[in-house]
């Protein structure tokens, strides 16, 4: 009796904390008129919702939806060669290259974003599309090198010798056994870097700006322009992706990629 | 690539904050003494009552879930982890003071914010730490009649110490480099956390080279952190 009742104050506990303040995302988004000192909302609507489905935030969503895919393609390009070299040769500097792919994990990254906004205006990359695929590759490239080799690392290279013996190339041996092996991590790792490119704020901002828009920074703008409803929308609408690889990870993954999301 | 877009940038920011008008000079840091000197305690102030704080609320419950586990309350506590650190911004700033800034913009509702977005990554990590201690421990003290609350204290906590301070090393140094918070709560006047700071003067006052300085400040702390990260990392 005294459990039960622990576990069902412990739960309303967490619910409150963790719950609440999304709730009041969600009644923000619906207040139509809002005024001090009233403690709820005087009217209730849709209007908001109206408004942000109906156009405004269309552009950015298309845009941080094409840059997240653009992303997402480079950096698995770029970490399955790489995360495969890390996981089965060494070769010297090895560790080097690890730690240089930890990094931007400990460094605060504002004061580089700057200072590759400042690189990005020579090269006429600031507040281009291609500039802020760069930036988000940065952080994207963390997530995919150590996700790629860590799934790597867990592919037996006994397999891969087996294909040899059999007469495979060394090519031949790695598209046909281990790439297939490692698609379920590779899956996991692009889903990773799609939704960190999604949800990246600081750096789009600071090298978008003033014209690549995507969804994290038109909210910022709608947030000082005081228009918390719209904010609140589009808040309540960033949270979609990360709900559904809540639920997905929940199901199928391992929950050493949970800790990478701590940085998202 | 990863040269171009991150080393590179922190060379550049570095060498910048040595520069002043084309020559080597301590000028900038003199700024930094002499405008943010208040803004680095702050920082380093709220960082730490926030890392406090998010231990302070998960380490209990996460012994609790340790030694009775309860899958609705691990569920939620994850919940953070995938909410986008804007929208935790937005979010507490409309929780806390649903209208003009109240609580929100003060020291305590910005590490409020800055603990409720970190405790999903606190639980996942002292969760997993808690579970590598092995079962026997908690049986043998259960069998002389320890309470949840003394296994967490006297068992789990001391022999998961060293991933603890590990997780507590991340947090902090993620805290300190924390700006979409902030920026989301909108705090007008009196001090600010660092990245607000470098952004400011970055952004409004196109001064790169006093930016750079505050930047630099920056990741001593952070390094003076991750140090202890990467050591244990490595080890």
């Amino acid at each position: 009796m005294k459990a039960l009742v622990l576990r069902a104050a412990a739960l309303a506990a967490a619910a409150f904390v963790i719950v609440g303040p999304l709730t009041s995302l969600a009644v923000w988004s619906l207040a139509e008129r809002w005024t001090y000192p009233s403690p709820w909302p005087q009217r209730f609507g849709l209007r908001y919702w109206a408004r942000v489905l109906g156009g405004d935030f269309l552009e950015p969503l298309r845009t941080g939806l094409g840059i997240a895919v653009l992303v997402t393609v480079l950096a698995l390009l770029l970490a399955i060669p790489l995360g495969y070299a890390l996981a089965r040769l060494r070769f010297p500097g090895r560790t080097l290259v690890l730690l240089l792919f930890l990094l931007p994990q400990a460094f605060p990254q504002l004061p580089v974003f700057a200072s590759a906004t400042r690189e990005f205006y020579r090269f006429g990359l600031a507040g281009t599309v291609s500039g802020v695929v760069l930036v988000h590759l940065v952080g994207a490239l963390v997530f995919a090198v150590w996700t790629m080799t860590a799934v790597f690392r867990s592919i037996a290279p006994e397999l891969e010798e087996a294909a040899h013996d059999l007469g495979a190339s060394t090519t031949r041996a790695f598209a046909s056994v281990s790439l297939p092996l490692a698609l379920p991590g590779i899956v996991a790792s692009a889903v990773l870097v799609f939704l960190y490119s999604l949800d990246e704020f600081t750096g789009t901002l600071l090298v978008g700006a003033p014209f690549v828009s995507t969804l994290p920074v038109y909210m910022y703008t709608a947030s000082v322009g005081y228009e918390l409803q719209i904010a609140s929308v589009t808040a309540l609408v960033l949270m979609v992706p990360g709900a559904v690889l809540l639920l997905l990870l929940e199901r199928f993954l391992k929950s050493e990629y949970l800790v990478l999301l701590g940085r998202l | 690539m990863l040269a171009a877009v991150f080393v590179w940038p922190v060379a550049t920011s570095v060498t910048a904050s040595f520069t002043r008008e084309g020559a080597f000079s301590l000028a900038n840091y003199e700024t930094v003494w002499r405008l943010y000197t208040r803004d680095v305690v702050y920082t380093l102030g709220v960082a730490t009552a926030a890392t406090l704080l998010t231990f302070a609320a998960t380490v209990p419950v996460c012994g609790w879930l340790r030694v009775r586990a309860f899958g609705p309350v691990e569920f939620l506590l994850k919940v953070p982890l995938f909410v986008p650190f804007v929208v935790v911004g937005h979010a507490l700033r409309v929780f806390l003071s649903p209208y003009a800034p109240g609580l929100s913009a003060s020291w305590g509702g910005l590490a409020l914010a800055l603990a409720w977005k970190h405790a999903g990554l606190a639980a996942l990590l002292l969760l997993g730490a808690f579970r590598g201690v092995d079962e026997h421990y908690l049986e043998a003290a259960r069998n002389v009649g320890a309470s949840t609350a003394r296994l967490t204290r006297d068992i789990l906590l001391p022999m998961a110490a060293p991933a603890v301070g590990v997780s507590a090393v991340l947090i902090f140094s993620s805290m300190l480099a924390s700006f979409s918070i902030p920026l989301m709560m909108s705090r007008g006047s009196g001090p600010q956390m660092l990245m607000i700071d470098v952004y400011y003067r970055f952004g409004q006052h196109g001064d790169f080279a006093t930016a750079s300085a505050l930047g630099v400040v920056a990741y001593l702390m952070a390094l003076g952190a991750a140090f202890v990260y990467l050591r244990r990392l490595t080890a």
